[in-house]
């Protein structure tokens, strides 16, 4: 039995005017992985979500969401599919047990007792209005719709973004507790790297339209290091281009600091070698990407349309 | 489906609900007296028999009614004050967003639009209808004196239908684009409003090319108490009507000697031998859409708002379909 990626993208692009908010994305994303999809502001996070899911038409490119067009096969994709969209939409004068409705009514494949039973977790009674709920518990509230479709693949487009640290804790303690039941590969975009870490094992760097490195945490971990040592001239930095992938270089009168990626090659013994955490690494590749910014500025800010 | 599209234009047409109640608060007793002084006061009699003080009688009655016609002109509102209620809750689900949360449960983009839109329109339809009917009710008295061409043509028939549709639809193409639904209702209405105002101002009466007739040997100006063209222009859109004097083979007449017989007339008679004595005729004239024309201009109109409805709902579909994510 071959495994089916949950999501594979292949020159992925989508084009708003003359503005590609998303270019030449070719990703895979393996199923029962929890993959982190960071980057700032405008990258194309949101862009990159909405074509998983449906909701855009790629203007380039294909993409496959557990083997099926999301667009062109949407009946097959949608029940399979769990998504949070930016902001955590619901309707807002309704009551629980109506948004709880809502669901069973649009969904052929929708589990009612698992939506009860998280929501009374969480303490929010059916007969609160949801506007009355607090944004940590709207965010919990969408969730739960979302996992009561018992989807396949889980989308959330910055679930923690709006909230404060410790309902931010919560909702990713949710999730974890959701992932750990099994059965449920996970997509979740955030410009917050910080305690990412703890939930996800995959992560994709997006900065300017594009994908700048993914693959496992540990693996990413694994092959970028801190190099320190005496200082180096611009030919010295080209030098260690060739053996590694310098991500960043930081000079100081007499001290020369890269963060490289290795591929495959020795370190100097000149180098002092250290090990880099995750928010480091993401930095540096988005940092990369303003340091690089040769090529004629293009507004990229993010769409949410 | 049907349910969630309840649930969300619940308060809408509650609203719709309330101010219809409103306005059948105020036409039911007013139509009944209006009905009960056409009996009283012998109407239909007079319009069937006209003899005698039939004439007064139906001016008088007619007469009575004005102020409260006019009023009912503030109900030109309705159709677009209720078309834009009706669209209002599609415009602020994609105001806030929630059009993700719908599309992203397990029915199609197609189905969720197909229930909104057809429960929107037939909503607009039903709402519209029960306007008429009322309305068609309360003018039915006026309407058999005066026909309903002049005053009536946009409460009855198939245009307020058309109307609220336009309304709907025109509010419903600014939100999908705007995403705001103050904005979209604000624009809407201005567009609905400067269409209607256009139409029925400088367009309407060019449907079909007015009659122009004259009518020659009546009664002087000012004087007139029955004239031909009365029975006639009575139920008919009048555009343009007047008198006037003219010369033997279609010259002017010399304004002179017309003053000199009107001024220096002791009786009615003798400024028309006066008149005659200069070759000259007095006529009556009027440019008109003859009763006959009610239905084909309702036609008309409701064709071009109709249609220009299918072209917003068109294109707000189209909007939805590709454009929003």
């Amino acid at each position: 039995m071959t495994v089916i990626p949950a999501v594979q993208t292949h020159a992925l692009g989508k084009r708003y005017g003359s503005r590609w908010a998303l270019r030449d994305c070719s990703l895979a994303i393996a199923s029962g992985s929890v993959t982190a999809l960071v980057g700032p502001n405008g990258a194309g996070k949101t862009t990159l979500l909405h074509l998983l899911i449906g909701l855009s038409e790629p203007s380039a490119g294909e993409v496959r969401v557990l083997g099926w067009s999301p667009r062109e096969q949407p009946q097959v994709v949608l029940p399979r599919v769990g998504f949070v969209a930016q902001e955590h939409p619901l309707y807002r004068g309704f009551s629980l047990a109506e948004m709880l409705n809502v669901g069973r009514k649009l969904n052929a494949h929708w589990d009612e007792g698992l939506a009860r039973e998280r929501l009374a977790r969480l303490d929010i009674p059916l007969g609160q209005k949801v506007h009355r709920l607090s944004s940590g518990q709207q965010a919990q509230v969408a969730l739960t719709l979302a996992l009561a479709k018992r989807p396949e693949l889980l989308v959330l487009d910055e679930p923690v973004a709006a909230l404060d640290p410790l309902a931010r804790r919560e909702f990713l303690q949710s999730l974890m507790e959701a992932v750990a039941e099994g059965g449920l590969t996970v997509l979740l975009s955030s410009h917050i790297v910080s305690e990412l870490e703890r939930v996800c094992d995959h992560l994709v760097i997006l900065a300017a339209g594009g994908v700048r490195l993914a693959g496992s945490i540990e693996q990413i971990l694994a092959s970028h290091r801190l190099l320190v040592g005496p200082r180096v001239d611009p030919d010295g930095v080209a030098r260690e281009h060739q053996k590694h992938a310098v991500i960043q270089e930081s000079h100081t009168e007499r001290q020369t600091t890269l963060l490289v990626r290795l591929n495959g090659h020795e370190v100097d013994a000149r180098w002092r070698s250290d090990d880099v955490g995750l928010e480091e690494v993401v930095l540096a590749y988005l940092g990369q990407q303003s340091m690089r910014r040769t090529e004629p500025e293009r507004d990229l800010t993010e769409v949410a349309s | 489906m049907i349910w969630l599209t309840w649930r969300q234009q619940r308060t809408e047409t509650l609203i719709a609900i309330l101010v219809l109640a409103l306005v059948t608060a105020v036409l039911v007793p007013t139509g009944l007296h209006i009905a009960s002084v056409y009996d009283h006061d012998g109407i239909g009699g007079c319009l069937a028999h006209p003899t005698g003080t039939c004439t007064e009688r139906l001016d008088a009655f007619a007469g009575r009614w004005d102020s409260l016609s006019s009023l009912t002109g503030w109900f030109n509102l309705l159709p677009g004050l209720i078309g834009a209620l009706l669209a209002a809750p599609l415009v602020l689900e994609l105001e806030r967003g929630t059009f993700r949360l719908a599309w992203t449960q397990s029915i199609t983009r197609r189905r969720w639009l197909t229930t909104r839109l057809a429960l929107l329109v037939g909503a607009a339809v039903a709402f519209s209808l029960l306007l008429t009917l009322l309305m068609s009710w309360w003018r039915d008295p006026l309407d058999a004196v005066d026909g309903r061409f002049q005053n009536g043509f946009d409460f009855e028939g198939l245009v307020p239908t058309a109307y609220m549709l336009f309304a709907a639809a025109v509010v419903l193409a600014f939100g999908v684009v705007l995403r705001r639904t103050a904005a979209a209702i604000g624009l809407g209405f201005a567009a609905f409003f400067a269409l209607r105002i256009g139409i029925e101002g400088w367009v309407r009466q060019h449907y079909v090319a007015p009659v122009h007739k004259t009518w020659t040997g009546g009664e002087l100006p000012g004087r007139i108490l029955i004239s031909p063209a009365d029975a006639l222009l009575r139920t008919a859109w009048v555009l343009n009507r007047g008198s006037g004097f003219s010369a033997t083979r279609g010259h002017r007449p010399d304004p002179s000697i017309v003053e000199s017989c009107i001024k220096n007339a002791s009786t009615r008679g003798f400024e028309r031998t006066c008149l005659a004595q200069h070759h000259i005729t007095e006529y009556e004239y009027a440019v008109y859409q003859p009763a006959s024309r009610f239905w084909l201009f309702q036609a008309i109109e409701a064709g071009i708002f109709v249609a220009l409805s299918l072209a917003l709902l068109g294109f707000a579909i189209y909007w939805i379909r590709r454009r929003l994510s």
